[in-house]
């Protein structure tokens, strides 16, 4: 065997691979055009009254519930899709027909399926239909092999909102790149003040991302009683990102007590993400005692550092603004100056 | 009362628009229902609705573009509503900050947006 009939070999069996593919590209898309086809088929006779339904018209109810085979398949497709656009009684009622055809009793078993597509679909249906009974099953998933199912148990938690879930959500989320901090924290929000203790304690784990998602809750959320582990956080975490984030929720919960902390942040030498976060903080706090820190940080050579110190002198209202006055001049300050009359001008 | 008042629903989910037509049509209302931003433009220019509702996020022209461009126009004090799964109160800030005379999220009652159309509606008169 030559080596140019051993290149035409691999060749071939390169492009006998990309046809391969291409082909069943084009039959999995085929198959899936030919079910969406099929349930907009069986669906249409029902979709009037599904409708009505989710608007809060309860007349097709019984029509609904009473439906079989291919036709309540395609109505519980439809109406899991429409519990996420609706609330109120017509979610009550969706769910009701869910419950009638047995489509919740499946995703509970559905849970523990070996495929992961067949556990994400049935851990988000049991969350959206605030199946309350699930919890245990939620907090399972919240702990999958498989990323994707891990994102639906966090986003069936922000649905069904029980504190009990707060724990294995913040321990997944510090798992990998399977659950968005931004879901997390959304999710979190939506358990209430029940949750300090595990969020106070969350700022104690191993993982970075775990501290950061409960440091970003403790802010936005207001939990006045982690305020401690927020300033311990700041101080001495390993993780810059964790310190930046309890650095702009001390700024957002914090009093005057936390200006020193936050002052020294400012100091050159510390990483530039949590000098300007630090900052940021003060102007929200709002306290004269951090004047002489952000006057000093407008002469500071990170430009965006002096802009940020200029918008937070606004915000300490007119002693910051009289010192921000004789240098309207410089561009950091004339920007905090006139954005500052435009607020004014829109209130 | 409605009065057949005319609404203009923009929203590229045809469930939403579909339920929103439906509730506020079984309410007296006459409702032209469009699945873009750049239909909702052409339509308001050429219905002059007494109520706009805008989905958010829509292919073309978002619904901050075309509140925009209402409030630029000459019937730009017409009252709008946002309708968004956008939460976040920034993008509630930026809603009102463009416009908006109320901002929903969804999911959203279909019976409280109602009561805040004939709410808007009734003090826009």
């Amino acid at each position: 065997v030559t080596s140019r009939q051993l290149l035409l070999g691999v060749e071939f069996l390169v492009l006998l691979a990309c046809l391969a593919l291409a082909l069943s590209v084009i039959v999995s898309k085929v198959t899936r055009l030919n079910r969406e086809n099929r349930t907009a088929i069986a669906l249409a006779p029902v979709r009037g009254a599904l409708i009505e339904l989710a608007a809060g018209e309860p007349d097709g109810l019984p029509v609904l519930r009473g439906a079989r085979g291919e036709t309540a398949q395609a109505i519980d497709e439809a109406a899991v899709a429409l519990l996420s656009k609706v609330r109120g009684e017509p979610a009550t009622q969706l769910v009701a027909v869910l419950e009638e055809h047995g489509a919740l009793e499946r995703a509970k078993a559905d849970a523990g399926h070996r495929s992961s597509v067949r556990r994400a679909h049935a851990v988000q249906l049991l969350g959206l239909a605030r199946v309350g009974d699930s919890t245990a099953l939620i907090s399972e998933a919240l702990e999958d092999e498989a990323s994707e199912v891990r994102a639906s148990a966090a986003y069936a938690a922000s649905y069904l909102a029980d504190p009990w879930l707060a724990a294995p959500l913040l321990r997944s989320v510090g798992v990998g790149e399977g659950i968005p901090a931004g879901l997390a924290a959304d999710a979190l929000l939506e358990m209430g003040v029940e949750i300090a203790p595990v969020l106070r304690a969350a700022m104690r784990n191993p993982a970075p991302r775990t501290r950061m998602v409960a440091a970003h809750v403790a802010g936005i959320g207001t939990f006045v009683q982690a305020l401690p582990e927020l300033r311990e956080l700041i101080a001495s975490d390993p993780d810059l990102t964790v310190r930046v984030e309890a650095a702009e929720s001390l700024g957002l919960i914090g009093r005057e007590s936390e200006v020193d902390l936050l002052a020294r942040c400012t100091a050159v030498g510390v990483a530039t993400d949590l000098r300007r976060a630090s900052a940021r903080a003060l102007g929200r706090i709002g306290a004269p005692t951090a004047l002489t820190t952000l006057v000093d940080l407008l002469d500071d050579s990170d430009r965006r550092l002096a802009e940020l110190a200029a918008h937070a002198l606004v915000q300490i209202g007119p002693r910051g603004v009289d010192v921000l006055e004789p240098r309207r001049d410089e561009p950091a300050v004339g920007t905090a100056l006139a954005l500052a009359q435009l607020k004014a001008g829109a209130l | 009362m409605p009065d057949g008042a005319r609404v203009l629903i923009a929203d590229d989910d045809p469930d939403i628009r579909d339920l929103v037509e439906f509730k506020l049509t079984q309410s007296g209302y006459a409702v032209e229902a469009v699945g873009d931003g750049l239909a909702a433009w052409e339509s308001f220019q050429a219905q002059r609705p007494a109520l706009v509702i805008l989905d958010v996020m829509m292919p073309g022209l978002s619904g901050i573009d075309v509140l925009r461009k209402i409030r630029d126009s000459e019937n730009g004090a017409v009252p709008v509503l946002l309708l968004s799964a956008k939460s976040r109160d920034s993008d509630v800030d930026t809603g009102f900050a463009v416009g908006a005379d109320d901002y929903v999220i969804k999911p959203f009652s279909p019976r409280e947006l109602l009561h805040r159309v004939n709410g808007m509606l009734a003090r826009s008169r």
